[in-house]
């Protein structure tokens, strides 16, 4: 199964690279290159990452509504980053930009999961990301309008919706190992977030260092979250979506979802990207909408579906 | 790319609104907006009450020094009618709340269309002076500013050139920058609409001109520094040039035309 | 051997344990009783490791079942009792499936635990602590969630366990089953040790610490004639 996820990543990537603004057609080197080719591995990697935080999140919190922008952590990273990108930090100092979101990140990553450990059950502790991310996103509104740039505030929306768009190759670049990192530290927590299905303390009596799992899925969602939104902004609901996707087919168990989890965030992160680049050729758009509108827009009934399912 | 038609339409849209008590022209002149700011600067820096804190920004402004000197006020009507006025001069939209209060304490009010070609700042040129009595001042002011415009090439076998700002959005026909082109003796490659990076490599104008790089960054100014439009030749001018019409406009010509 | 010496833990602010000894050897099953608060499932985390004042676990050597014992994910019946390997960090078939056969669930095994009753989840989680095969078993409250016929099966069970050289110590509040089947009873009150008796000694001190005048204490009853 999972081979087929990947063959199914491997075909829209190649489809994506196909994919302009409002043309089907194999460009010249420069637009591939520069633009298509920076476009599809943004997409990788920030898909991937959120995917597998997701998956991670839902399986330390033993929380099914839990994801990295709903609890928080994509929004406070964006607010690093912007605060990092508008005062002129990344012009002398280009890694700023990461270096923000990743504190960003890091901060709500933190307090989330002091808050966790004081308050385990699930509906108080979505309460809990939903208020850093109102939080992170006023500072964002706040941020942006103290800017010394007059574009800022606009863009806005671009920080809350996300977009991988124009985005240059030397950005993906930088946040390209962070999110690997990130990644790789996540993978690594299958046989401690199975422990955790039953409970912390079963956890710890079958000798899963608990409290270090926990600490290992906040910093692993930092880099592999926070340096996606760095760079494309706070792109909601892939994390929420991708584990209730998989488990039909792996099984509920968490370990068993995270070789998968990766590679179906990019994938889902990247038809959506090309479903909002046709989108000007069949809808009257005079340009194409920031792709968090399409997460959003498919994911927030999914939340309400997965809340209801679960409520007494 | 008509200039004929663009001046008929400021000269119909110039004249709205115009209350004028005595026949004496004003002494307390108050702007609201940058770009009035920027021709009361020019004519009657004498007659200035107050202008709008725009006109101290050194990346808006052309006359951004001399304003730093002159005093600035918020467009609110308390503190407007506080400097005791005779004459306000705004922009056609804008500030609506405001001047409807100082018009029903009959303050003058004289809103101001935005000129889009050389013909429009003439004829705007020419009705500010005349309002402010300082007629000859204005026309120095346009005998300059023709000198300019004679000095450079004229429209021919001109470069194709795009003006592209910030967000994908490009200066079309009718625009001032559009003027501004072809009195440098370029044509202009773009129809109006909004493009973006694709499509602008896809089909690229010989020259790129773009605003003068920002003191301080933003996801639509730093897309100018994109890897992928490096090759592409441009000329940078600075805002303030382009973002209101004056007499100042010309130079924003020579400086493509060099 | 598995025990605590003069142990005493807070919890909250709250003295939970006071003073407490006790000692398992290999082979012995003892029932830890009393009424509700008396510090028996603390005791038993004691045991485990888990408190802070006494750890760490020896997760290969000692599996713990606390009370109320659920999945937070719909895992299937094979997939909980696999859980148990993880402190051997393998897979293996063959404990797994030996586990799921001696709680009785073996053909419930691709079941989900949120799919079938209380009773048959009570057996899955318990079948993880046999997947470790360890020496030791504690166990709050195993038999909570099934009919008396279940019960007195799982008993059977735990004592076969014990009698094969292993260690059991149980919570219980049905205190037939405890008298019935474990070598000791430790009857536990307001975080003490009150007694520490053969099971057939028992009665009189169990009946007290729950208040119940010995004699006509119920639980007689319920004893089956031997």
């Amino acid at each position: 199964m999972t081979l087929w996820l990947a063959l199914l990543l491997a075909i829209l990537a190649a489809l994506s690279l196909l994919i302009g603004d409002a043309t089907l057609a194999l460009p010249d080197g420069l637009i591939f290159w520069q633009l298509r080719v920076p476009r599809m591995l943004l997409g990788l990697l920030v898909g991937g990452g959120l995917g597998l935080s997701g998956a991670v999140l839902q399986g330390a919190l033993r929380n099914p509504l839990a994801d990295p922008g709903l609890l928080g952590i994509t929004g406070t990273a964006g607010l690093g980053a912007v605060i990092a990108f508008y005062w002129g930090l990344g012009v002398a100092f280009p890694p700023a930009l990461l270096v923000g979101g990743l504190l960003g990140a890091g901060v709500g990553s933190a307090f989330l999961l002091g808050f966790a450990g004081r308050a385990p059950s699930g509906p108080s502790l979505i309460l809990a990301g939903v208020a850093v991310s109102a939080i992170a996103a006023a500072l964002l509104a706040l941020a942006l309008t103290l800017a010394p740039n007059p574009f800022a505030l606009a863009e806005i929306t671009f920080w809350l919706m996300g977009g991988l768009a124009d985005r240059p190759l030397w950005q993906v670049a930088l946040a390209a190992p962070a999110i690997l990192l990130g990644g790789a530290i996540l993978v690594s927590l299958g046989r401690g977030l199975d422990a955790l299905s039953l409970g912390e303390e079963t956890a710890r009596s079958l000798g899963v260092p608990v409290a270090r799992t926990l600490r290992l899925a906040a910093v692993g969602t930092a880099f592999a979250a926070g340096a996606g939104a760095a760079v494309a902004g706070s792109i909601g609901f892939v994390g929420l979506v991708v584990p209730h996707l998989l488990r039909p087919w792996f099984g509920e168990r968490p370990g068993a979802l995270l070789p998968a989890a990766p590679l179906a965030g990019a994938a889902l992160l990247l038809a959506a990207d090309m479903l909002v680049r046709i989108a000007p050729l069949v809808l009257p758009l005079s340009a194409a909408p920031p792709v968090g509108v399409l997460t959003a827009l498919l994911g927030a009934p999914f939340l309400v579906a997965v809340a209801r399912r679960g409520a007494p | 790319m008509r200039p004929k038609r663009a001046a008929v339409w400021v000269a119909c849209v110039c004249v709205a609104q115009f209350v004028f008590g005595a026949a004496d022209a004003a002494e307390h002149v108050i702007s609201l907006n940058l770009c009035t700011d920027q021709m009361l600067v020019l004519l009657a820096p004498e007659k200035i009450a107050a202008l709008s804190p725009l006109s101290r920004d050194p990346a808006l402004s052309f006359v951004a020094p001399q304003a730093e000197q002159l005093p600035v006020v918020r467009a609110s009507a308390e503190a407007v009618l506080r400097l005791h006025p005779d004459l306000i001069i705004a922009a056609p939209y804008g500030a609506q709340t405001t001047l409807a209060l100082l018009q029903q304490e009959h303050v003058p009010v004289l809103r101001i269309a935005l000129a889009q070609d050389f013909a429009g700042i003439r004829q705007m040129t020419r009705l500010l002076a005349s309002t402010l009595g300082v007629p000859q001042r204005g026309e120095t002011l346009l005998i300059a500013m023709d000198a300019l415009l004679e000095a450079l090439p004229h429209p021919g076998h001109g470069v194709r050139a795009l003006v592209w700002e910030p967000r994908g959005l490009t200066a079309g026909p009718g625009t001032l920058m559009d003027a501004v082109l072809h009195a440098a003796g370029m044509t202009n490659a773009s129809d109006g609409s909004r493009i973006s990076l694709e499509a602008l490599l896809r089909h690229p104008p010989e020259l790129l001109v773009v605003p003068t790089a920002a003191a301080y960054p933003s996801l639509a100014t730093s897309l100018l520094d994109h890897p992928a439009l490096a090759s592409l030749p441009r000329r940078a001018i600075p805002p303030a040039l382009t973002i209101c019409a004056g007499p100042f406009s010309a130079a924003a010509a020579a400086m493509l035309a060099r | 051997m598995i025990g605590v010496s003069h142990l005493s833990a807070t919890l909250g602010g709250r003295i939970v344990l006071h003073d407490v000894s006790l000692e398992v050897a290999p082979g012995e099953m003892v029932a830890l009783c009393g009424p509700n608060g008396a510090g028996k499932s603390t005791l038993l985390r004691a045991l485990a490791g888990l408190l802070p004042e006494i750890g760490p676990p020896e997760p290969c050597r000692v599996a713990w079942l606390p009370q109320g014992a659920r999945s937070a994910w719909g895992l299937t019946v094979e997939q909980v009792a696999t859980l148990g390997r993880i402190p051997h960090r393998d897979q293996a078939v063959a404990p797994v499936t030996r586990a799921l056969q001696l709680c009785g669930i073996e053909a419930l095994r691709c079941a989900r635990v949120d799919r079938i009753s209380g009773g048959e989840a009570r057996r899955a989680m318990l079948a993880r602590t046999f997947a470790t095969e360890p020496e030791v078993f504690l166990l709050d409250e195993p038999t909570a969630d099934l009919d008396p016929a279940a019960s007195h099966e799982i008993m059977r069970l735990l004592r076969t366990t014990a009698d094969a050289g292993r260690m059991v110590v149980i919570v219980l509040h049905a205190l037939d089953l405890a008298l019935r089947y474990a070598d000791r009873v430790v009857v536990m009150a307001d975080g003490r040790v009150t007694a520490d008796l053969p099971a057939e000694q028992a009665l009189p001190a169990a009946a007290a610490a729950f208040g119940l005048p010995f004699g006509t204490d119920p639980a007689a009853r319920l004893l089956p004639k031997c």
